[in-house]
């Protein structure tokens, strides 16, 4: 089946290959340069995991305000790295976000519970799509979930009826979920209609992806705007 | 050489900022980057020429100004024109945006920009819903 259509029906998301490594693999690096750990331990992604997955919370919240350098341009390299398949979702001329996110996720109970939610609670377009991509090999339960969009779309109007948004129904879903492993060079694009989200997970590793957020430029936006977007042309 | 932040109309593009507000955000970004203000300056209502800080850089000579966002930049090509030409050495910043920088390219872009965001259609948030986003998103209209 097209990726275009298992994003955009079922299963409203999809496992898809990078096109171009040379990028993604730079923004690694770059990432790697960024962050706060001894230099020797620069040179390997998981060397840098375990030094992560060693820190506290505030040595990570500091080792963040150096991401907002390597921030700068992930969006436009995220992007660049996967041209076609957003080409063919969206066009050339885009919206995207303008601050790309990097997030962090250390192994341990007491950590790394992202609830289920739907991306469109931040108030982004109906026809913006996510591309979430880990910067390593995910070999344990590190990763995130998505649920499908039919059974997204069934608890989204039952909510609805109730008068509710991402209420208890949606929060307690997290429990028994298995995120998807994948490699280095994959990612998911999903729509933002699709329940999503990560559970604990045990590993000497910390887990480090990176996502962006996009839409054609010809379609309408909701409340997101230049304080979260910017125009973007593929070449 | 004076650091400033702008205050306008409440009406900037698809927000929505009341004047303590604006001081807020502009403050507050003035913080996180260690400057120091000392000038405020207020736009009249209805005003997008930014004419009073033009006409306070010409008496101060301004070095920095902060603005809530781009949205805040003049669109009549007249007004860009006179802001371009008497502030391209003024270093802009826009605290949504998180934006910065200076002279004509810059200002320009930044303006083009406001203008292809300006032109986009948006969905009034008030008067949709969950499915209703949701079937607009399949719709053939869009």
């Amino acid at each position: 089946m097209k990726i275009n259509t298992l994003i955009n029906k079922e299963p409203g998301y999809a496992i898809c290959s990078i096109e171009n490594m040379k990028i993604f693999k730079k923004l690694r690096d770059s990432f790697l340069k960024n962050l706060k750990i001894p230099h020797k331990y620069k040179k390997n992604i998981n060397n840098a995991r375990v030094q992560i997955a060693k820190m506290s919370k505030a040595e990570i919240n500091r080792s963040m305000i150096n991401f907002l350098t390597f921030n700068k341009n992930l969006s436009e390299m995220m992007i660049n790295s996967c041209p076609k398949l957003i080409k063919d979702l969206c066009g050339k001329d885009l919206f995207i976000q303008r601050r790309a996110h990097t997030t962090i996720n250390v192994p341990g109970n007491e950590h790394t519970k992202q609830w289920t939610h739907y991306e469109m609670i931040s108030g982004i377009s109906p026809f913006t799509y996510i591309f979430w991509a880990p910067l390593h090999d995910l070999d344990d339960d590190g990763g995130a979930y998505h649920i499908d969009l039919k059974t997204s779309l069934k608890i989204m109007k039952k909510e609805e009826k109730e008068g509710l948004v991402n209420g208890p129904r949606v929060l307690e879903m997290m429990g028994l979920k298995k995120p998807p492993r994948l490699k280095f060079g994959q990612a998911i694009i999903f729509n933002p209609f699709v329940l999503h989200g990560n559970i604990p997970f045990q590993s000497g590793f910390a887990r480090i992806a990176c996502n962006v957020r996009f839409q054609s430029c010809n379609k309408p936006l909701l409340q997101k705007n230049t304080d979260y977007l910017k125009y973007f042309r593929l070449s | 050489m004076t650091i400033a932040i702008i205050n306008t109309d409440m009406n900037i593009g698809p927000f929505r900022i009341p004047g303590n507000g604006q001081n807020m955000i502009t403050n507050n970004y003035a913080e996180r980057n260690n400057f120091k203000v000392e000038e405020i300056i207020p736009e009249p209502f209805k005003s997008r020429s930014l004419a009073t800080t033009q006409w306070v850089h010409k008496k101060k000579r301004l070095k920095i100004v902060i603005l809530c966002s781009i949205h805040q930049l003049p669109l009549e090509k007249k007004r860009i024109k006179d802001l371009v030409n008497n502030m391209k050495k003024v270093e802009f910043h826009f605290a949504l945006e998180g934006i910065s920088g200076k002279g004509k390219r810059f200002l320009l872009d930044c303006i083009q920009e406001a203008k292809i965001f300006k032109d986009a259609r948006i969905i009034d948030s008030q008067k949709t819903s969950w499915s209703k986003l949701y079937k607009i998103k399949n719709s053939k209209k869009y």
